[in-house]
């Protein structure tokens, strides 16, 4: 079963249309890259997929559930249980230590498990930086938290915008690579928003997003 | 700097309109109320003083008596003497008079020599009224009357007589016509009605003297000789008298109004340390392009000063026209009755105005400080990544410990001029302390609390551990405003309580009787003798005792105080003891002295006093102890009346208290005692009774009114704080917009968004209510025991009115809770998921 069924979807912006008729499947274990121009709406697909903006057509699908039929709370829980989210910005909690912020998707799930953090932590390269605050990271160190926390709770679905917007070259691969890896182990899908070549040449597909739809 | 301003800050500021408006908002209330209030004050105090000069007119000099007049005869070697060029002679008598509706009215009587005071007074110069006749001016019986008594009592010039009590009844005297002297009711008439109506024949309290050009008025002086109770005084004393007495009701309401301006900067605080938060990258973006740390503290300071200068510019124009609708409805007088019966109109100073601007400003750039201290410190490259530090530098730790020790010191330190500055500072000082403190505080209360599992606790406790300072900004507000509310609760309270305990302990009689004649500020009017004796044959009379009050003088600089003789079996049951009597030394009278006589002239017990007595002699007491005194702040001294008939042979009486028996209606007394009056020859009429229920209640409304300004002042300061809590807690909401939205992608509801800000806000805001509550508590102290006492000259108890205070604290954390909570709605969106977008 697919764990991300995209059909026809389709959103606005008061008169203007972002796009139109995209359709999307994405399998366990996928890694996809979805390219485009810039403002043609990349990081909305994503938040549309999420639940997180509202669809004007179509329907999205994740794990079989068609995330329409949700209220709000059920929307919240869905991307709780189901989905990851690693951010251009890192966004990580600066008043929470590392542990706390890589455990929160598991608090949120009432089964804290501060082995399985200690283990994500490690498989990313930060072992032993549990109680460090975000301050005292580097960018690439942040992301790699922020990765950890996507992972950390073992969602089918990871939605990736931008990861490596905000580092350098060497920086970024090293990221890509973890990412990469991470997803793989976890059996997780990823569907990775990106304007670097190299992180969509990582990718078992490439695609495009223009206004009309999605095209590989 | 100010193109900076331009490029840099008024984009921020249009795009935060409330938040820019709020701190606006606070600095023009603060500076209005302020404002308003010192303008009222000082056109009061101006238009009485004009009042006072116009009445006495511009002799060189006056002789005044101490009391009780002299001798007329003094006025013929003065006015003979070859170095006078004008003598005027003077009878000054405060009595009542009746308006139409039979209500009495205070009247100030001014006997004068019409051909010789206008020369000094040309404002006192009788003006006959159309159709009269010209010599009116000397008629024994015709007043003229200044506008004021005109507007009270005159009926606007449409009565053609008024009546006024004097020692021997109701007189009815002809309005002859009008004076042009200001100021509360006046009415002058000839001296010689003045001497004949009033009793003064043979006498007079003052003569105004012009010196011969040339004349040496040290000279003319030895050569007079002047006889005992007869002193020199300057033409401007009673108007600086009342400047100084009420120099500190004035500076304590002015205090007062700026408490609005000072938790107005805590608002600027707030305000801008959260705009500083959320400009961390831009102002971390700027520093990397190249603008110094030091520029970054102007930018910040100069944003305050204009948002400071623009509050203040608009705040002086609302203060202006909220004194001038003030005097327009409440006239000069704001509660203290320093200035009752003036009708000032507005006087606008300019010096003043730059004064309470340049203080709006100050407080804008002292509210803004430690947010420009923030900026200033900000590392570029963390600020980037939005994680710099919005916490002070460590090295401030000690300062809110530094500040309260201070606090405390300065309660130690003597007032300046009768003004306690010390204690003004104290209180400020307490107040930035414990707000300093407040992460400290935090500090130690978390250091005991362990993360918790619960993912909404877990983010709001540490949140609290890391971010301290975010939450100094969030309860600086709740804490400037509530604490002083909470101060002057308890101070009022106290204040009321300890008058009410004093009452009860002045008025143990049933009923109390004096003579009506005479004014407020006049020696008070005798009873018979024998009505004093006789009072206790009336049915229903238990008991009685007799009082007499005089005026005496112990500093010709200060005003009179009253000396009281009384039945004092008892002293320590009879009088309000502040301390233990001293025993008395073998052959010395014993005295015991108000509060305000140890203040001001320094006689504590143990101390010997020399008493001027009516009759010119002086006499040497004892003080034994110490009374409290709310009657009369310039001070009193109470003899047993058996030492002051033996010190003085005046058995008169001027009051007489009555205990009744059981079941006796005071009511039923009043006649018999008048019919008992009129056999002796008093006029019964002119018996004033008073229960003490009634004085309470009376007395009460006067402490009430006299407060009443205070309590719109206390107001607004709460207003405003509430306001403020409001404007930062929405502020920090939309700050943490990212941080909402990140919650919103790991699948926290919006319930549970709403839930972790109203918790955080309820959290916050009990937590700032208890420090306020508890730095209001400490800093009522200072108002009870150290202000109050410096400033008026009396003690009181200190009660803690802890049900109204609870309800205070309540409002506050309601207000608070709700306020955020609404703020985290708006922020809690649809649109939330739009903030976690770094180009958003």
């Amino acid at each position: 079963m697919a764990v991300l069924e995209v059909v026809g979807l389709a959103k606005r912006y008061a008169d203007s249309v972002v796009f139109s008729g995209v359709d999307l499947r994405v399998d366990r274990g996928e890694f996809v890259a979805v390219i485009g121009e810039s403002g043609v709406g990349k990081s909305t697909l994503l938040n549309c997929i999420a639940a997180l903006d509202r669809i004007d057509a179509g329907s999205v699908r994740i794990d079989g559930i068609d995330i329409a039929s949700l209220d709000e709370a059920g929307q919240a829980h869905l991307r709780r249980a189901r989905l990851g989210f690693v951010f251009q910005a890192f966004h990580v909690l600066p008043h929470l230590n590392v542990g706390h912020n890589v455990g929160l998707p598991l608090l949120l799930q009432r089964r804290p498990d501060p082995t399985r953090v200690t283990a994500v932590l490690a498989a990313v390269g930060l072992d032993g930086f549990a109680e460090r605050l975000p301050q005292t990271l580097s960018g690439g160190q942040l992301q790699r938290v922020a990765i950890a926390r996507a992972l950390v709770h073992r969602p089918p679905l990871l939605l990736a915008d931008e990861p490596t917007g905000n580092l350098d070259p060497a920086t970024a691969e090293r990221v890509l690579t973890v990412l990469h890896e991470q997803v793989r182990h976890e059996g997780a899908a990823c569907v990775l928003v990106t304007h670097s070549a190299a992180a969509a040449a990582r990718a078992d597909r490439v695609l495009t997003l223009t206004p009309s739809g999605i095209r590989s | 700097m100010l193109t900076w301003w331009r490029q840099l800050s008024w984009p921020e500021w249009r795009h935060h309109p409330w938040r820019t408006g709020a701190a606006f908002l606070a600095v023009l209330l603060g500076v209005a109320l302020a404002f308003s209030v010192h303008l009222i004050n000082q056109s009061a105090l101006g238009e009485f003083s004009a009042a006072v000069r116009s009445i006495n007119g511009e002799p060189d000099f006056e002789l005044r008596s101490a009391s009780g007049g002299f001798d007329e005869a003094l006025y013929a070697r003065v006015a003979r003497h070859p170095m006078v060029a004008i003598a005027s002679p003077v009878v000054e008598i405060d009595a009542f008079a009746f308006d139409s509706q039979g209500r009495r009215i205070t009247l100030r009587l001014l006997g004068i020599d019409a051909l010789v005071a206008g020369s000094l007074a040309p404002a006192l110069l009788p003006r006959p009224a159309p159709g009269q006749d010209r010599f009116a001016l000397l008629d024994p019986a015709s007043v003229f009357l200044n506008g004021q008594a005109a507007q009270r009592l005159a009926a606007n010039g449409t009565a053609q007589t008024i009546r006024v009590q004097t020692p021997r009844g109701e007189a009815q005297l002809h309005i002859g016509g009008g004076v042009t002297a200001a100021g509360p009711p006046l009415a002058v008439i000839d001296i010689a009605g003045a001497q004949a109506t009033f009793g003064w024949l043979g006498r007079l309290n003052r003569i105004d003297v012009r010196l011969a050009p040339g004349a040496d008025r040290a000279a003319l002086l030895r050569d007079l000789g002047l006889p005992a109770g007869v002193r020199v005084a300057t033409p401007d004393e009673a108007a600086q008298r009342v400047s100084n007495v009420s120099r500190a009701y004035r500076v304590n309401l002015t205090v007062l109004a700026l408490v609005a301006l000072f938790t107005g900067a805590f608002l600027v605080f707030s305000i801008l340390s959260l705009s500083v938060a959320q400009r961390q990258p831009q102002l971390a973006l700027l520093g990397v392009l190249g603008l110094s740390a030091r520029e970054r503290l102007a930018l910040v300071l100069i944003e305050a000063a204009l948002l400071g200068a623009a509050g203040s510019a608009v705040g002086l124009g609302l203060g202006t026209a909220l004194a001038a609708l003030a005097l327009r409805l409440l006239g000069g007088d704001l509660g203290g009755g320093y200035f009752a019966g003036v009708a000032p109109p507005l006087q606008f100073s300019a010096a003043a105005a730059a004064v309470y601007g340049m203080l709006g400003i100050a407080a804008a750039v002292v509210g803004a400080w430690v947010p420009a201290r923030v900026a200033e410190r900000l590392p570029p490259a963390l600020g980037l990544k939005g994680l710099g530090s919005s916490a002070p530098a460590p090295s401030t730790r000690a300062l809110g410990p530094a500040l309260l020790a201070l606090g405390v010191a300065l309660t130690l330190l003597p007032p300046v001029g009768g003004i306690p500055l010390a204690a003004y500072g104290s209180v400020a000082c307490l107040l930035l302390g414990g707000i300093a403190c407040v992460p400290v505080v935090i500090a130690l209360v978390l250091r005991a609390v362990r993360p918790p599992v619960d993912p909404l606790a877990l983010l709001a406790v540490e949140r609290a551990r890391r971010q301290r300072h975010s939450a100094t900004v969030a309860v600086a507000g709740v804490v400037a405003s509530l604490s002083l509310a909470v101060a002057l609760t308890v101070m009022v309270g106290s204040f009321r309580g300890s008058v009410l305990a004093w009452l009860d302990t002045v008025l143990p009689a049933d009923l109390y009787v004096r003579a009506g004649a005479g004014g407020p500020s006049s020696e008070p009017a005798t009873l018979p003798a024998e009505l004093v004796a006789r009072a206790a044959t009336v049915p229903g009379v238990a008991r009685v005792e007799s009082q007499r009050v005089t005026q005496i003088s112990l500093d010709p600089a200060r005003p009179a105080i009253a000396l009281i003789a009384r039945t004092l079996d008892d002293p320590a049951a009879r009088l309000p003891l502040t301390g233990s009597l001293l025993p008395l030394p073998a052959g010395a009278t014993a005295a015991y002295v108000s509060e305000a006589i140890v203040d001001l002239y320094g006689a504590a017990p143990g101390a010997q006093l020399k008493l001027p007595l009516p009759d010119g002699s002086e006499a040497a007491v004892f003080v034994r102890g110490v009374w409290r005194d709310y009657a009369r702040q310039h001070g009193a001294i109470v003899l047993a009346s058996n030492d002051y008939r033996r010190l003085t042979g005046d058995d008169r009486s001027t009051d007489i208290a009555l205990w009744l028996r059981a079941g006796s209606d005071p009511q039923a007394v009043r006649e018999p005692l008048r019919r008992l009056a009129g056999e002796l020859g008093f006029d019964g009429a002119l018996l004033e009774f008073a229960e003490p229920g009634a004085i309470r209640t009376t007395s009460l409304r006067i402490f009430d009114r006299s407060f009443a300004v205070t309590y719109w002042l206390q107001a607004v300061a709460i207003g405003i704080g509430l306001f403020g809590i409001g404007a930062s807690f929405s502020a920090q909401v939309l700050a943490r917009r990212k941080e909402f939205g990140l919650l919103a992608h790991l699948g926290f509801t919006r319930a549970q968004v709403l839930g972790i800000v109203g918790a955080e806000c309820a959290v916050w805001t009990a937590a700032g209510a208890l420090l306020g509550l508890l730095l209001g508590l400490a800093v009522s102290v200072v108002l009870v025991k150290v202000v109050n006492p410096q400033s008026f000259h009396w003690t009181m108890d200190l009660a803690v009115p802890w049900g109204r205070l609870a309800l205070l604290c309540a409002a506050v954390l309601v207000a608070g809770t709700l306020t955020g909570w609404l703020a985290a709605r708006g922020a809690a969106s649809r649109q939330l998921a739009l903030s976690v977008k770094e180009d958003w």
